[in-house]
């Protein structure tokens, strides 16, 4: 995409996403994330560290709010910790959450960047250029999920975050990032494209399962599932139409039954119209509202 | 009456400087300051004997008899010493000439011979080669050294390779944009992808 390109279809590259003259086709890659089955075990954030040369800042930089976690596991817990009658332990109220980026379909970081560094991929993921990205920091504000990350330093030579030797562990398919630019998680964007070209030398689609992410394929309770949203037959897809979610909707026909709906399915702050990919499964009880 | 002029001595200047950053844009976007520097390799490994048309004394070998990952994955690879030695260890005419008698020395001492690298894109580049191998050669059926010259200039007339265009994304862009018809024998085009996520990773 040349400059000249961007200027001149900046329309067509700020398109609005979930719609009905370009579908997906023929992939659009999505997530659901079953909570009741997430352990907070963590063991998801460990393997996208390693997947994706994700630098770890250390403990005095964390507290600055610095870590580059592209998943973390967000911790709720119930309030009746500590009152009459209430739970005695914290740990029994604990609610786990693993928090990514949702991939939205009309994703509030792609419209604010000013030079065009976060666009929308034909299968439905938002990309990050690292190279294009000057450092505005407008996306990351304009985040709703906060999964954005900024590089503060340059963890691989100032901080030696990969000390000689380490460099070895480094995914060869994936950009060391230096500072002064944004990064968040990708799906393992560089499994998807090794994935779709296996399938497209050999004259097919990528197989439902064919390809995990490294969050998935570390989890022990299988709580993510992975796949395209497209093809019907894929689990997720499956998992998306059980629950009744939609893509392409802010308000979701089953929530609009009186007393609510039984499914568990249900997207984070849908209501905001970013039409994130990624579907979450749990029941909203009374004690976590 | 100053101020007039003073507006528009800066139009005037502002207005030319736009021509010649259009007349910019319109140079061909490969130049002769593309060529990529002079690589000295191990072995001075000539192409030109090797790849090159039997009527320049070449043996016309395919390109991918030694580059033989390139149709099946990302990178085109170099090849094994084994390979050179395959052919060579029965080619008594040229068994004395200085640069075989290097290949033999790195063979017999067991060592692979340190090639450096000459088309070396940036870290952030993913490439395919097996993609590009795949659409060009296999479907469209072009002639294999017409599809790696596509990238590689004419390696058939070099000793060592070296690099002739530019692989800027400008230059990877100008032909992505392009139409390309999808195989032989159709009339169908498809362009290059122009997803970030499909060059950059």
């Amino acid at each position: 995409m040349s400059v000249n390109n961007l200027l001149e279809n900046w329309a067509q590259f700020r398109h609005f996403h979930p719609v009905d003259d370009k579908p997906h086709d023929p992939y659009k890659w999505a997530m659901s994330i079953d909570l009741d089955a997430c352990s907070g075990c963590n063991a998801c954030s460990v393997a996208c560290y390693a997947e994706n040369n994700i630098p770890v800042v250390g403990k005095e930089k964390y507290a600055h709010g610095q870590a580059m976690h592209w998943i973390r596991i967000e911790h709720y817990w119930d309030e009746d910790i500590g009152v009459p009658g209430g739970r005695e332990f914290p740990e029994q109220g604990a609610q786990f959450l693993p928090m990514m980026c949702q991939q939205c379909e009309a994703a509030p970081c792609e419209t604010v960047c000013p030079v065009g560094a976060t666009n929308h991929t034909a299968d439905g993921l938002n990309s990050q250029i690292y190279n294009r990205c000057i450092g505005s920091r407008y996306c990351s504000a304009n985040c709703p999920y906060k999964v954005r990350y900024f590089n503060w330093y340059d963890y691989p030579t100032t901080d030696n975050v990969w000390p000689e030797t380490m460099t070895r562990q480094l995914n060869p398919d994936v950009t060391v990032r230096s500072k002064g630019v944004m990064e968040k998680c990708t799906f393992c964007v560089q499994r998807l494209n090794a994935a779709m070209s296996t399938a497209r030398s050999e004259g097919r689609k990528v197989h439902d399962g064919e390809v995990q992410t490294a969050c998935q394929q570390a989890c022990p309770t299988n709580a993510i599932s992975f796949g395209n949203l497209v093809d019907p037959e894929s689990r997720v897809a499956k998992q998306w139409a059980r629950q009744q979610v939609e893509l392409t909707k802010d308000k979701q026909t089953k929530d609009a039954e009186p007393g609510g709906s039984r499914l568990r399915g249900y997207r984070i702050l849908e209501e905001l119209r970013p039409y994130p990919s990624v579907m979450y499964l749990e029941r909203v009880r009374e004690s976590a509202v | 009456m100053f101020r007039f002029l003073r507006l528009s001595v800066l139009f005037a200047v502002l207005f030319v400087s736009a021509g010649s950053h259009a007349a910019d844009a319109s140079q061909p976007l490969s130049t002769a300051d593309d060529l990529g520097p002079q690589v000295d390799q191990p072995i001075e490994f000539p192409h030109d004997r090797h790849a090159g048309d039997a009527a320049q004394g070449g043996m016309q070998i395919n390109c991918m008899y030694c580059h033989t990952y390139a149709r099946r994955s990302m990178t085109a690879g170099i090849p094994p010493t084994q390979k050179c030695i395959g052919c060579h260890q029965s080619i008594e005419s040229v068994r004395e000439t200085p640069r075989i008698k290097k290949l033999f020395e790195y063979w017999e001492a067991k060592k692979p011979i340190p090639w450096k690298k000459v088309h070396d894109l940036p870290d952030f580049v993913r490439f395919h080669h097996e993609r590009h191998i795949q659409r060009f050669y296999f479907q469209q059926g072009k002639p294999v050294q017409e599809v790696c010259g596509y990238c590689h200039g004419n390696v058939k007339t070099m000793t060592v390779a070296r690099r002739t265009k530019s692989l800027s994304m400008g230059w990877c862009v100008s032909c992505h944009e392009k139409q390309h018809p999808v195989d032989a024998a159709s009339t169908k085009t498809a362009q290059g992808p122009n997803d970030c996520w499909q060059c950059h990773k």
